[in-house]
């Protein structure tokens, strides 16, 4: 490692633990590396500019972005709940069952995992507290948890990230998400029945059945959104970055026209706040493409795939190790500072191992949306507490028997590489 | 003065989700230009890219405040109100010394684009990257602006005195 660059990471890892934004962290100390090396200083201000520029496949983060707080905006959540509602209200752990398979349902529409939680997680955890029915923080514990399933399912805009920094096709990663996001739910829905007949929660009446036809008719314009989207990228009528203004478009739509349940003013203020969001990431993405420009230069990920490679460790034991490595990462970095700067330091060792780099993707979104929920820095909990004001100390306690549920669901999914390729597979996909 | 700056700041705002609001009306536009009417718009793209690139510096000069952008605060938020003045004064000044050591070198390479028109819409090249220019302007002189605050005590204390409840994780996914 040359003097600039470990002066150019030595001032990354000062400015941003003093609280500077990631972005101007990384920018600062790219200047600082050119500086010291001796090269052109506008370098990156060129690779920014040039790099965002030139990206397309990019412009689908903030498309995705607006359909997201569209979406929640409207009273489209409202309407999937009492749907949910009907399907398993009556279960026993009914009403957590319902918050579970209504993120299923919503990530099938939105690539955010915070957007979920804060919108539909929201709306659910007042239906599970109302009348003391569930403690608030085993309410506000399955939202955090059952959100993670957001951008597993497709679509989702840290596979769009990572289809950038990887070269992976999007629409493979998209529809390699399906089972896994799946399998999560599953495994979320056997932990809240067990939890829910630890805490003695009462069972809810099933909604009767003449109801059903209403219930469901007044949702499904919403329900058919996961199949517009899937259907339009799969069969071949958008790409996957056009398929993000078609959701937009779509709850757009159903906000204004068909449901009327949006005003001027919510739909600007969603708006502000979608431009808001993207350029903050945004300037993550941009300051991470100089840094990566750099971080290859120095040539450190042939360095890694080469001291990984002298391990000769096996695919699976090699996916084992990042995922522990992952997992300490999400309790203090945030999932989009990740993807864009640790991954490509491993896609070299992935080629270098034969490490399939959708199952890759997949296992690394996976891995990083339980470091969301996983304290200190756990990103969903903060959010839940930010709109809720529930306190972060029962929460956590409450959310530790889901993460090791996801937990086991990761290491199905990373020992089993065909539970995840399957599906693309049979789209055509060689790997 | 404050009144100002306040309807300024709502002008800045409403720029930046009007050309979000583009942006997606250009995908739509376009969509429905090719499958309904089977003729592929050629500008759809680069007025996509081009509102992309301008929104996002846009924003980051004029729009997102501190707590906008994506942080690591776990540091900062668990040290004293006294030891993080001390850090941003530090880190702020980092910051306006990188960014002041590349403006003039970066304002050249944009300049160096006027002789480049972009490829379908022919719009100077040199305006077009020029956000990224106005971007590391604006960052320098409110990062200047935030250290006077900070080491002024007048200044300080009124800060402290108004210190808004954190909510740091508006730009995660």
């Amino acid at each position: 490692m040359s003097l600039a660059f470990t002066l150019c990471l030595v001032t990354v890892f000062l400015l941003a633990a003093f609280g500077t934004p990631v972005s101007f962290s990384m920018i600062t100390g790219a200047i600082i590396y050119l500086l010291i090396s001796g090269q052109d200083l506008a370098l990156a201000g060129e690779q920014i500019v040039q790099g965002v520029y030139n990206s397309f496949i990019l412009l689908a983060v903030p498309l995705f972005i607006v359909a997201a707080n569209i979406m929640n905006a409207g009273t489209i959540s409202d309407r999937l709940l009492q749907f949910c509602v009907a399907i398993v209200g009556h279960l026993r752990g009914g009403l957590g069952h319902v918050n579970i398979v209504s993120s299923l349902i919503f990530s099938g529409m939105s690539g955010s995992a915070v957007a979920d939680a804060a919108g539909v997680g929201r709306v659910i955890i007042n239906m599970m507290t109302k009348d003391g029915r569930y403690p608030a923080s085993y309410a506000a514990a399955v939202t955090a948890a059952s959100a993670t399933i957001g951008p597993i399912i497709p679509p989702s805009i840290p596979m769009v990230i990572y289809a950038l920094v990887s070269g992976t096709s999007i629409g493979f990663l998209f529809i390699a998400g399906l089972i896994p996001g799946l399998l999560m739910g599953v495994v979320l829905m056997i932990m809240n029945r067990v939890q829910a007949k630890k805490l003695n929660i009462a069972q809810e009446e099933r909604t009767p059945r003449k109801e059903l036809p209403r219930i469901t008719l007044r949702a499904l314009p919403a329900l058919m959104m996961p199949a517009i989207l899937l259907y339009g990228i799969y069969g071949g009528v958008t790409t996957p970055t056009e398929a993000a203004a078609v959701a937009a478009a779509y709850a757009l739509l159903l906000a204004t026209v068909v449901y009327r349940s949006i005003s001027w003013g919510e739909l600007y203020g969603a708006l502000k706040e979608s431009a808001y969001s993207s350029a903050s990431v945004g300037l993550v993405i941009g300051a991470a493409l100089i840094f990566n420009y750099i971080v290859a230069t120095e040539g450190i990920p042939n360095q890694i795939a080469g001291t990984l490679g002298e391990m000769d460790l096996s695919p699976i034991a090699f996916l084992l190790l990042i995922n522990v490595v992952y997992l300490l990462l999400g309790c203090v970095l945030d999932a989009t500072t990740v993807i864009l700067v640790i991954v490509p330091l491993l896609i070299p060792a992935c080629r270098e191992l034969g490490v399939d780099l959708v199952h890759f993707g997949v296992i690394t979104i996976v891995n990083l949306m339980i470091g969301l929920i996983t304290p200190p820095y756990g990103v969903l909990l903060f959010v839940i507490n930010g709109t809720t004001g529930i306190p972060l100390a029962g929460m956590i306690k409450q959310v530790v028997p889901f993460i090791v549920m996801l937990i086991g669901a990761l290491l199905v999914m990373t020992i089993f590489p065909d539970l995840i390729l399957f599906l693309p597979r049979l789209f055509g996909y060689q790997g | 003065m404050s009144k100002l700056v306040q309807r300024l700041q709502q002008a800045a705002d409403g720029v930046a989700a009007l050309m979000l609001a583009a942006i997606f009306l250009t995908f739509c536009a376009q969509i429905f230009s090719r499958y309904v009417l089977n003729y592929p718009l050629g500008w759809a793209q680069e007025v996509g890219l081009t509102l992309w690139l301008w929104l996002i510096f846009w924003a980051g000069a004029f729009c997102l405040k501190h707590s906008d952008h994506i942080r690591f605060d776990i540091l900062y938020q668990a040290t004293p109100r006294k030891v993080q003045r001390i850090f941003f004064i530090l880190a702020a000044l980092g910051v306006i010394i990188g960014f002041a050591l590349s403006f003039l070198p970066t304002w050249d390479y944009i300049t160096f684009y006027k002789i480049k028109k972009s490829a379908i819409l022919k719009i100077r090249l040199d305006y077009v990257f020029s956000i990224y220019g106005i971007f590391l302007a604006a960052i320098i002189l409110r990062y200047l602006w935030a250290v006077y605050e900070h080491i002024h005590p007048a200044k300080w204390a009124a800060m402290e005195a108004r210190k808004e409840p954190a909510n740091p994780h508006k730009g995660e996914l």
